[in-house]
């Protein structure tokens, strides 16, 4: 079993009040609470306050956590010998093999006699953990539907009422349609379910990875595109990419950068069967170096043209 | 009544759930949740109406389970009460509605 420090986590003193566990939790859920919390890591982070102060909260689980005394976080260790005895932990079997057990959920068994004995008494039923993760897709994942496998450190109970940590793998089938910020449910795949109660749920998250050419908002899809200056003047045809090989796009003459012109259908599907529209956004560049004949032509451009830009300057 | 909620699903707008369901899916207590509508936070599709069938003929959207299963979290997390945890949705909720306006406007800026 792995040492924790859960004082050094909540960043007080070992000889900490009360008040001043709460002060410290309270500080650090602010901070990086998944909800409100823009923090890089905030979820392992806020995991890792939330466990401490699971435990440091409650004097019980204080005490017995104190007296396993103290070690370098990540140190194995193994609780004192009359540990057990002393707090009826859910640890059960003596310790005879602790190489696996989390130091949590060893302290979340004390204060209802722990697992073993709810539930050779059959009281203790309790529904499985919801587990929410975040499903990172590419663009073109999004638009054809994936499969994807979740890790899920899930504890579980053996058959001699021993708790183990062990990961279990959750395929999940995230359908076309989904699109960033979706969520999906899979009901039952979550955490199982404690004396017949009921398995947890899954909730996935999706989020879709930078594409080096579409961005993504809801269902549409844009698209930078490029246009030479004549082009833009003149109108063109040009090809431009979608998720589903080259389309043509007619550019009308005078078009301005900024413009957006739609490709109906092309955007990423939507659950309802409907696709979003992919929008090519105009960008009209200049050649960073000119030929003569290119300058020439301009200087000619500029003789022949009346036209002011900036007329409404005044 | 045979739920749509019983299978994998995306949560679109189609997805409608009742109270028992958001409040099994949340783990918001049923009374918190007729508070978080009382409050707003949370509506009812087709209002809030508590004639013809009471508060069991509520149907919700599924994003009153985001928010639901956010709710729950808050609360627990920061030990909110009701009225605390609706101002802190309603504020986090304009805030994603900012968010996604300003990554839609993004979206159509030349880089």
């Amino acid at each position: 079993m792995k040492y924790k420090d859960y004082y050094k986590i909540l960043g007080v003193e070992r000889s900490a009040s009360d008040e001043q566990i709460k002060k410290a939790y309270r500080k650090l859920a602010r901070k990086y609470h998944p909800d409100v919390s823009k923090e890089k890591d905030a979820e392992e982070k806020f995991k890792e306050v939330a466990e401490a102060y699971e435990v440091l909260k409650d004097a019980e689980k204080r005490n017995a956590y104190d007296t396993m005394g103290y070690y370098q976080p990540g140190q194995e260790f193994r609780p004192p010998p009359d540990w057990e005895q002393q707090f009826h932990s859910g640890g059960g079997g003596g310790f005879q093999d602790l190489g696996d057990l989390d130091l949590f959920d060893l302290l979340s068994g004390l204060g209802r006699g722990g697992f073993r004995a709810g539930r050779s008494g059959g009281e203790f039923r309790m529904r499985g953990q919801d587990y929410e993760v975040t499903a990172h897709l590419s663009v073109e994942e999004a638009a054809r539907g994936s499969e994807i496998e979740v890790p899920l450190p899930v504890t579980e109970m053996s058959g001699e009422g021993q708790l183990r940590r062990t990961t279990k793998t959750v395929k999940v089938r995230i359908p076309k349609g989904a699109t960033d910020g979706q969520r999906l449910r899979v009901p039952g795949k979550g955490g199982p379910g404690h004396g017949g109660g009921p398995d947890g749920d899954l909730y996935v998250n999706v989020q879709l990875r930078p594409h080096d050419l579409f961005r993504v908002s809801g269902h549409d899809l844009y698209l930078e595109l490029p246009v030479a200056p004549w082009e833009a003047a003149l109108g063109a045809e040009v090809q431009v990419p979608t998720l589903d090989g080259r389309v043509s796009v007619k550019i009308p003459p005078g078009s301005r950068a900024g413009q957006k012109l739609r490709v109906r259908g092309k955007g990423l599907p939507r659950p309802g069967g409907a696709e979003g529209d992919l929008y090519a956004v105009l960008q009209v560049v200049t050649p960073s170096v000119l030929s003569e004949r290119e300058k020439q032509l301009y200087r000619d451009l500029q003789q022949a043209s009346s036209f002011n830009p900036r007329a409404h300057f005044g | 009544m045979s739920s749509r909620f019983d299978h994998q699903a995306l949560f679109t707008e189609h997805l409608e759930v009742a109270l028992e369901e958001l409040a099994q899916a949340s783990g918001l207590l049923p009374d918190e949740i007729v508070e978080l509508v009382e409050y707003g936070v949370l509506q009812p599709v087709g209002g809030n109406s508590i004639e013809g069938g009471g508060i069991s003929a509520w149907r919700f959207s599924a994003r009153a389970i985001v928010l639901g299963r956010r709710a729950s979290r808050l609360k627990a997390d920061f030990d909110l009460n009701v009225s605390g945890l609706a101002l802190v949705l309603t504020y986090l909720e304009r805030i994603e509605e900012m968010e996604a306006e300003l990554a839609r406007l993004r979206c159509q800026l030349l880089g």
